[in-house]
C-alpha cells in the first residue's frame, strides 16, 4: 500500500517517468493513487520491479476503453498507463508481419499500414481509443472474426514484462512455430493479470480490393425465417467475412430501420463479392428489404457500428452496461430472442448484435442500476442454459462485485490460481480483475 | 526423420550371422532397410485396426522381424504370434512411400520359424494333410471334390444340418460348411488340353486351372475358357501343372513351396502367356524369383517364368475383348482383391471390363482393396481375427447391390460368409462369370431370362 | 484377439490390466513392447514398461491416477507418426495408448463444429463429411494415418495452414486427463473465449506434458467453391523466393505455397511421382488459390504475372484435376523420394520470415559445403518453413553425427534470422537443446513453470520439450566447427 510518505520515495525511484497525482476516485474503478507513463520498456520493468518488491498493487491502463471491464479494486496503489509507450517497432512489408509497442492506439497503426495495403485483421471497438495491448489482453473482437479469427489467431509473439521486471518473450517473428509451449494464448485474453505487454508481434492481412455490406432487414418476420435464411447462407459456397444478426433496437440506431437485421459482409476482389453478393439476394425470402453498402458506405457503417456501445461514465441518469456472451453458434439467434423479452420484462432498452458463425454476442443494456442488474442476471441465465456464459464488459464500479462480471467459477478455476501464483507470487498486477477473483 | 537404427547401436552389424536368424533364406536386410518407421501403412492394416496394437502392424512387424536380426529377440512364439497373426493382404505395400516388401519379410520370417519351431500335434497333422497331402495332388483334390459332391448331393448335408450333428464341428468351421460352393466336375477332366479358340486365333495362352479352383470352382474356370476362347485366344492346359504353391509359402514351408514352383515353371515352360484367375495364385506365381534367391539357375528360370504370368482381367484389357451386346440388368458392387489390388496392382482393368457390360450399374464400396480376411486359410488359423476383419469388411458393403464382383475364389469363399453372416442377400460373382454370362445372354438372344439364376 | 492371460508377478502391471475393461488390455512382453520403443523419429529409443488400451475417459484417467500414486512415469500416443520423439518412452514410462478411444462422437454441420475421440484418424474426418461438402483443415502429410490427439499434443500443420491454419486454429473444446487423474473440461460445447486462461491455446502444442486429451471439438469447414494450382520453374533461387514475396504481397493469400530446390527435384523426379520438371532449374513453385471460383481466375493471372516479372521460365496452371493432383502427389511424396538418391535422410522444420529465404538458403549452401553433405530443401514457402533434409549415408563412420550437427547449423542459421527451430514437426527429444537457440533460460523457466502446475511431479511425459541444464556449451563447441 502506497502511503502519502512513499510517493515521494516513488518520485525519487522514476525521475524520468511522467507521474500524475490527482482525484483517483472514478465511477468505473481501476484507478491508481498516482499514474506513471513510462515511455521504454526498461521503464515498465524497473516500475513493475519496484512495486513487486514493495507488494505495490498495479493496475494497468491503456486507452482507458476498458476502464469498465473487470476489477473490484477502486484505487490500486499504482495505475501504469502505457499511453505514452507506443510506436512501430518492425514493420515487414514483404513478410507481412508487424511488431509494435503495446500503447499504440489501433487506428495509428493501420493508417501506417494502410498505404502498403496491409491490415491488423482485428477489428475491435473504439480503434481511435483502443490500444493493441488492451485489445489483446481483453481478447477484443468485433464481427470480422468469422472471417479472420480473433487475437490469439493472429498474435504470433508477445514481449511481456512480467511482475518482477522480467523480461519473457512467447512466439516469435513468424507465422508458424511450434517451439515450447504456445505461451502466446496465455497472455491474450488475460486480462493483464499475468503480466504487462511491452511488444505485439502481428500477422498482417493484405487489404481486400473490395468490400460490401448487405444489410437485409426482416419485417415483422419470426425468428426461425431468420434463422432459416442464416442457415442458407452458412451452407452456401460464399465466404462472409462477418454474419452478424442484429436486434431491432440496434439496427435502428444503426441503419434506421427497427427490424432484425442480417448483417453480411464480403472482402474479396470485385467480382467475387458482386457474385457472392448475387448468391445472397436469390437466398432471402420475400418481404426482406436489402440494402447493399460499399467502399466508403461501408467505412462509415463500420465507423458507426464500433463505436455504438457505451464505454465511458457519461450518463449519470441511467446505468449502462456491456455484456459479451458466448453460445454455440446458431443459439445467438435463441439468445437474442429471449434477451428482447428480458429487456420489456425489466424494462431496460437492449441493444444486441451476434455472430452466427462465431457464437459471440454483444449486449448493451441500459436502465435502473437494479433493472440493469435483473437483466443482466437473466440474460446470463439463458447463456448458461444454452451451454454458454456471459461475462460484462462495462458497468460501473459499485455494481461491479454485485454483478459478479465473470460469472460461476468452472472446474479449471484452480489451474488458472496455480497459473497466476506462479507468475505474480505477490498478486500485484491488475488484482481481482479477472475470472474467480485472479 | 530417417536415420536408420541399425547404424546407429553399438553392437557391430550382424550381417554374417544375420543374428538369431538360424536357418537358410532369413529375411532379407534389403527389405526392411528402407522402413523409415513413418507410420504411413498402419491404417492400411487390418490387424492393426482391429487390435490398435503396434506390433500387430506393418511397422511393428517390420521392426520385430529387424530386431531378430538384431539380436535382440529370439524366433520363438511372442515372435510368431504377430509374424502369423498377418493377414498377407500387401495393403501395407502399396501405403508405403518407399515400397517396403512387407509380405516377403512376413513370409520369410515364417520360413524361420517353421523351421525353429516345427508345428506340433493337431495343427501338424491338419497342416500336413492340406498342405503335402491334398492341395499338391490333383487326383487327391478331386477326390475329396467328388466326396463332398456326394457329401452335397446324396441329402448327406441335409442329414448332418438337420440332425445338428453338425454341431461337432468347431463354429468357424461350421460356417465355412455352410457356404461351401456347390461342387461340379472340374474343366481338368471336362476339357482336352487345347481347347481351340472360337474363329481365328489370335493368340495361344495357357490357363493355371489352380487347385482349389478346379474343384470348388470350376464354373469360374469354365467361364474364363469361354471368354478366352471366345476372344481368339486356344487355351492349353498343361497336364503336369499343379498348386501354386502360395499357400505353403503364407504357412512358412517355402521348401514345399520351391517344390510346386520348380514344376509349374517346368509345366508352363513353353507357355508364352499363363492365364490366372485366382488372384492369390497370380501373386505368388509372380513372386517365384523370391523363392530361389540363392539358386541361380531356377532364378533365371523364374524370373522369365513370372513375365508370362498375368491376371485374366489384365489380359482381357490389354489384349482387347469384344463388348458383350446383351444387357445384363444389374447393380453391383467390386471388391479388390488383396492379391490382385496390392500384389499386381490390378485395380481398374477388372472394374472397366464390369462397365463395359451393359445395363451393369457399379456402386462404389469405400474401401474396397481392404482385405475381407479370407487371406488363403487364415480364417481357418485365426477364425476370430479373420470374422472382425469380415465384419469391417461387410459393413462397407453398398446396401443396394445385388452382386459383388471379385477375382479371387478365396475372397469369393469369404464373402459368402459374410453374405450369409450378416444377413446380406448379395450374390457373390467372378468378374470373368459375367463377362461370360453376357456373352451367353448374347448368343441365347435377348429375349430369355438373367442368367443369374 | 483372445482373452489375454497375464503371467507376470509385477503387481502394476496386473493392476494396470484390471483397471481397464475388456480383452487385451495390455502389453507388457517384450517382443510387444519393442514396436513401441520410438515413434517417427528412430535415433533414441527405450522401452516402456508397458501398453495400455483404455476405451473411455474414465479408464485413462484411472489409470493416470494410479500412475501418480504409484510413482510411476506415463505418456499418451496416438499412432506413433510423431517425427521429434514426442511418444518415445525415454524414462520407461506406461504407455497409454489412445487408439482404442477413435469413435467419431458426433457431427454438428450447422454449428461446423465435430467432436472426436482422440485415437480418431485425421482424414477419417474429412471422409466422413466430403459428401456434404466439408473438411477438417490441418492437413499434416501423415493426415492418412495421424490421430487428431496426436495432432492436438504437436499443433500439426500441413501444407494447407498457409490460409487456414494450424490446429490450434481449429480447436474448439478439449476434454483433457490432468496428471493427477483429475478430468476437466475446456471450451465446453466449443463455445469461443471461455472466461479464464486460454487453456486450449496452452495445452495444444504441449506435446503431451501438460495432459492427456480424451475428447476434442473441433471446427469443420465448407470446401471452397474453387481451386488452381499454379507451376513455376525457376533458374535461380533467388528468383523464386522473391516470387513467393512478391505474391503474398500482391495481396493474395495463397492456400498453399510451396517450393522445391534442385536436389529436391532431382529426388522427387527420380522417385514414384515424377512430372516431368526440367532438371536443370532451381526452383519450382507450386502455389494453389482457393475460393470463390468468380475470383480466382483475377488471382492466378497476378501470380502468373508476378512469376513473370521474376524471370520464370516457364509458368503455367494445371490443365485440369488429374494434372493437379500429379503435381501435388509429386510435393507430397518429397521426402520419401529422398530414398531414390541418398540411403539416409535427415528432416529439419525451421522457419524463417519469408523475406530472409535466400539468405538462409545459401547459408545451408554453405553448411553443406562446410559439412561435405548434400542438402535438398523442400519447404512451405508460404509461412517461411523450411525442411532442409541432410542427405547422408549412415554406413560410413561419422556420418551420422555429420548430418546431425548439420540439421542444428540450419536451425541455426533459422534462428539467427528471427526464426525459430520448429514449424510443426514440435520438439520432443530430438530439438530439445536447440531450444537454447530461441530462448533465453528465464523463457525456458517461465514455461517449465507453468508445465508445474499442471504436472507438478513430472510424471507425464517427462524430459521432453526442454533443453536438459548444462548441455548448453556442448552445442556450441559443435556449432563452432561447423562454421
Amino acid at each position: 500500500m502506497i502511503i502519502d510518505g512513499s510517493l515521494s520515495d516513488l518520485k525519487a525511484v522514476f525521475k524520468g517517468i511522467k507521474l500524475i497525482e490527482e482525484d483517483p476516485h472514478h465511477p468505473l474503478g481501476n484507478s491508481g493513487r498516482v499514474t506513471i507513463l513510462p515511455k521504454t520498456e526498461q521503464e515498465i520493468s524497473s516500475i513493475l520491479e519496484y512495486a513487486n518488491t514493495h507488494k505495490h498493487t498495479v493496475i494497468i491502463a491503456g486507452g482507458g476503453t476498458k476502464r469498465g471491464f473487470g476489477g473490484l479494486l477502486e484505487i490500486a496503489d499504482i495505475q501504469l498507463s502505457l499511453a505514452q509507450y507506443t510506436g512501430i517497432v518492425e514493420h515487414d512489408p514483404g513478410d507481412m508481419t508487424l511488431t509494435i509497442k503495446s500503447g499504440t492506439p489501433f487506428q495509428v497503426i493501420q493508417n501506417h499500414l494502410a498505404p502498403y495495403n496491409q491490415k491488423i485483421p482485428l477489428d475491435p471497438f473504439f480503434p481511435e481509443a483502443a490500444t493493441i495491448g488492451g485489445i489483446i489482453s481483453a481478447n477484443d473482437s468485433g464481427p470480422k472474426r468469422l472471417g479472420y479469427g480473433a487475437a490469439r489467431d493472429n498474435v504470433i509473439g508477445l514481449r511481456m514484462v512480467y511482475p518482477d521486471g522480467s523480461l519473457i518473450r512467447s512466439g516469435g517473428k513468424v507465422v508458424k512455430n511450434v517451439a515450447g509451449y504456445d505461451m502466446n494464448k496465455l497472455f491474450i485474453g488475460a486480462m493483464g493479470t499475468l503480466g504487462v505487454i511491452s511488444e505485439v508481434t502481428l500477422k498482417l492481412r493484405p487489404i481486400a480490393k473490395y468490400e460490401s455490406i448487405l444489410l437485409i432487414s426482416f419485417p415483422n418476420s419470426s425468428l426461425e425465417v431468420i434463422s432459416a435464411s442464416a442457415v442458407k447462407v452458412l451452407d452456401s459456397l460464399v465466404e462472409p467475412i462477418s454474419l452478424e444478426i442484429i436486434t431491432p433496437a440496434l439496427a435502428g440506431k444503426l441503419t434506421n430501420t427497427n427490424q432484425y437485421t442480417l448483417l453480411i459482409s464480403f472482402e474479396d476482389v470485385k467480382s467475387s463479392v458482386h457474385y457472392q453478393e448475387d448468391v445472397i439476394r436469390h437466398m432471402m425470402p420475400e418481404k426482406t428489404t436489402i440494402k447493399s453498402l460499399s467502399e466508403h458506405e461501408a467505412n462509415s457503417f463500420w465507423n458507426t457500428f464500433y463505436h455504438h456501445q457505451p464505454h465511458v461514465y457519461t450518463n449519470v441518469s441511467a446505468t449502462e452496461a456491456v455484456l459479451k456472451i458466448g453460445v454455440i453458434n446458431l443459439d445467438v439467434i435463441k439468445l437474442l430472442q429471449e434477451a428482447e423479452l428480458i429487456g420489456d420484462s425489466c424494462h431496460v432498452s437492449i441493444e444486441a448484435h451476434g455472430g452466427l458463425g462465431t457464437g459471440i454476442c454483444q449486449m448493451a443494456i441500459k436502465g435502473a442500476s437494479a433493472d440493469v442488474l435483473s437483466a443482466i442476471r437473466l440474460v446470463r441465465e439463458t447463456a448458461v442454459q444454452l451451454g454458454g456464459y456471459a461475462i460484462i464488459k462495462h458497468l460501473p464500479f459499485s455494481l461491479r462485485k454485485e454483478a459478479n462480471v465473470w460469472g460461476n467459477k468452472t472446474a479449471s478455476q484452480f489451474l488458472f490460481e496455480g497459473i497466476k501464483q506462479k507468475i505474480d507470487q505477490n498478486g500485484i498486477l491488475n488484482p481481482n480483475r479477472f475470472v474467480g477473483g485472479i | 526423420m530417417s536415420v536408420k537404427e541399425t547404424v546407429l547401436k553399438q553392437d557391430p552389424p550382424c550381417t554374417s550371422t544375420l543374428g538369431n536368424y538360424l536357418w537358410r533364406d532369413p529375411p532379407q536386410e534389403s527389405k526392411w532397410a528402407d522402413c523409415v518407421h513413418c507410420g504411413m501403412c498402419l491404417e492400411s492394416c487390418p490387424t492393426y485396426e482391429q487390435t490398435g496394437e503396434e506390433q500387430q502392424s506393418p511397422r511393428g512387424r517390420v521392426y520385430l522381424i529387424k530386431a531378430v536380426a538384431e539380436g535382440k529377440l529370439f524366433v520363438d512364439e511372442h515372435f510368431a504370434d504377430p509374424v502369423f497373426s498377418c493377414l498377407d493382404c500387401r495393403a501395407c505395400t502399396t501405403a508405403c512411400p518407399v515400397d517396403v516388401d512387407v509380405g516377403g519379410l512376413i513370409e520369410e520370417a515364417r520360413g524361420q520359424i517353421r523351421q525353429s519351431m516345427p508345428l506340433k500335434g493337431w495343427k501338424k497333422t491338419v497342416n500336413r494333410f492340406f498342405l503335402h497331402g491334398v492341395f499338391p495332388h490333383h487326383n487327391r483334390l478331386n477326390s475329396i471334390g467328388t466326396l463332398l459332391r456326394f457329401y452335397q448331393k446324396s441329402g448327406l448335408q441335409k442329414v448332418v444340418r438337420k440332425t445338428k450333428l453338425i454341431n461337432i464341428m468347431p463354429k468357424h468351421l461350421r460356417e465355412m460348411e455352410s457356404i461351401m460352393p456347390e461342387v461340379k466336375s472340374c474343366v481338368h477332366k471336362k476339357y482336352d488340353s487345347v481347347i481351340k479358340a472360337n474363329g481365328e486365333t489370335k493368340h495361344e495362352v495357357s490357363l493355371l486351372t489352380g487347385c482349389v479352383m478346379d474343384v470348388f470352382f470350376s464354373d469360374i474356370n469354365e467361364s474364363t475358357i469361354t471368354v478366352l476362347t471366345r476372344n481368339g485366344n486356344d487355351v492349353c492346359i498343361p497336364r503336369n501343372q499343379t498348386c501354386c504353391g502360395a499357400l505353403h509359402v503364407h504357412a512358412g514351408d517355402r521348401e514345399m513351396g520351391r517344390k510346386l514352383a520348380k514344376q509349374n515353371i517346368e509345366a508352363f515352360e513353353n507357355a508364352e502367356t499363363v492365364i490366372v484367375n485366382a488372384a492369390g495364385c497370380g501373386c505368388m506365381m509372380k513372386e517365384y524369383t523370391e523363392l530361389f534367391r540363392d539358386d541361380p539357375e531356377w532364378k533365371k528360370r523364374a524370373e522369365s517364368f513370372e513375365e508370362k504370368v498375368v491376371d485374366i482381367s489384365k489380359y482381357l484389357h490389354d489384349t482387347g475383348y469384344e463388348k458383350p451386346k446383351a444387357m445384363l440388368k444389374t447393380r453391383i458392387t467390386y471388391h479388390d482383391a488383396c492379391h490382385l489390388a496390392h500384389g499386381q496392382g490390378v485395380r481398374q482393368e477388372p472394374r472397366d471390363i464390369l462397365l463395359d457390360i451393359p445395363g451393369v450399374e457399379m456402386v462404389h464400396m469405400p474401401k474396397a482393396d481392404s482385405c475381407c480376411g479370407s487371406a488363403g486359410i487364415y480364417n481357418l488359423t485365426h477364425p476370430e481375427m479373420a470374422d472382425a476383419v469380415l465384419k469391417s469388411k461387410m459393413e462397407n458393403v453398398p446396401d443396394d447391390v445385388e452382386m459383388i464382383s471379385m477375382g479371387n475364389p478365396g475372397c469369393m469363399m469369404q464373402m459368402a460368409l459374410g453374405v450369409q453372416k450378416y444377413g446380406r442377400n448379395q450374390k457373390i460373382v467372378h468378374t470373368v462369370q459375367l463377362l461370360d454370362w453376357a456373352y451367353q445372354k448374347e448368343e441365347r438372344g435377348s429375349s430369355h431370362g438373367s442368367p443369374k439364376d | 484377439m483372445a482373452v489375454l492371460k497375464i503371467n507376470t508377478t509385477d503387481k502394476h502391471i496386473i493392476n494396470l490390466a484390471n483397471i481397464v475393461d475388456g480383452p487385451r488390455t495390455i502389453l507388457y512382453k517384450k517382443a510387444d513392447l519393442l514396436a513401441y520403443d520410438c515413434d517417427g523419429f528412430t535415433i533414441h529409443k527405450h522401452l516402456p514398461k508397458a501398453v495400455v488400451f483404455p476405451k473411455s475417459t474414465e479408464e485413462v484417467s484411472k489409470l493416470v491416477k494410479y500412475c501418480s500414486d504409484n510413482g510411476l512415469p506415463f505418456l499418451a500416443r496416438g499412432a506413433g507418426t510423431g517425427l521429434s520423439g514426442g511418444a518415445i518412452p525415454i524414462n520407461g514410462e506406461v504407455i497409454i495408448s489412445m487408439v482404442r478411444m477413435k469413435k467419431l462422437i458426433s457431427i454438428d454441420l450447422a454449428n461446423r463444429r465435430a467432436v472426436v475421440e482422440p485415437g480418431f484418424v485425421n482424414l477419417k474426418l474429412t471422409n466422413s463429411i466430403s459428401d456434404k461438402g466439408y473438411y477438417y483443415a490441418p492437413d499434416p502429410s501423415s493426415q492418412y494415418c495421424c490421430t487428431i490427439g496426436g495432432n492436438v499434443a504437436e499443433n500439426a500443420g500441413g501444407a494447407h495452414c498457409l490460409k487456414y491454419g494450424v490446429t490450434t486454429n481449429h480447436i474448439l473444446g478439449l476434454e483433457v486427463v490432468l496428471p493427477n487423474g483429475e478430468i476437466v473440461e475446456i471450451g465446453r460445447n466449443g463455445v469461443l473465449d471461455e472466461p479464464g486462461y486460454d487453456l486450449l491455446g496452452l495445452i495444444t502444442g504441449s506435446e503431451g506434458t501438460l495432459g492427456i486429451v480424451t475428447k476434442i471439438t473441433v471446427r469443420i469447414l465448407k470446401n471452397p467453391e474453387g481451386k488452381q494450382t499454379v507451376l513455376a520453374y525457376f533458374d535461380k533461387v533467388e528468383d523464386g523466393s522473391q516470387a513467393v514475396s512478391d505474391i503474398i504481397s500482391a495481396g493474395i493469400v495463397p492456400a498453399a505455397l510451396e517450393m522445391m530446390d534442385k536436389i529436391a527435384i532431382e529426388a522427387v523426379e527420380a522417385a514414384a511421382f515424377p512430372v516431368g520438371h526440367p532438371k536443370d532449374i532451381e526452383a519450382v513453385l507450386l502455389i494453389e488459390v482457393d475460393g470463390i471460383a468468380a475470383g480466382i481466375e483475377e488471382q492466378v493471372n497476378q501470380i502468373l504475372e508476378v512469376c513473370r516479372k521474376r524471370n520464370v521460365r516457364e509458368v503455367r496452371a494445371a490443365k485440369d484435376e488429374a494434372e493437379r493432383e500429379r503435381w501435388w502427389a509429386n510435393r507430397k511424396t518429397g521426402f520419401g523420394a529422398m530414398g531414390a538418391i541418398s540411403p539416409d535422410y535427415l528432416v529439419q522444420d525451421g522457419v524463417i520470415p519469408r523475406s530472409k529465404l535466400p539468405e538462409v538458403l545459401s547459408k545451408i549452401s554453405q553448411i553443406s559445403k562446410v559439412s561435405g553433405l548434400r542438402i535438398a530443401n523442400i519447404f512451405h514457402a508460404g509461412d517461411g518453413n523450411l525442411h532442409p533434409l541432410v542427405l547422408f549415408d549412415a554406413r560410413k563412420p561419422g556420418e551420422i553425427d555429420k548430418a546431425l550437427e548439420a540439421g542444428s547449423a540450419c536451425l541455426k542459421a533459422c534462428a539467427d534470422v528471427g526464426g525459430t527451430i520448429t514449424g510443426e514437426h514440435g520438439v520432443g527429444i530430438e530439438k530439445r537443446e536447440e531450444m537454447r537457440f530461441v530462448f533465453k533460460d528465464e523463457e525456458i523457466r517461465a514455461q517449465t513453470n507453468i508445465r508445474e502446475v499442471f504436472n507438478p511431479n513430472n510424471l507425464l511425459n517427462a524430459g521432453k520439450l526442454f533443453p536438459t541444464p548444462g548441455r548448453c556449451v556442448e552445442i556450441k563447441k559443435e556449432l563452432k566447427s561447423l562454421s
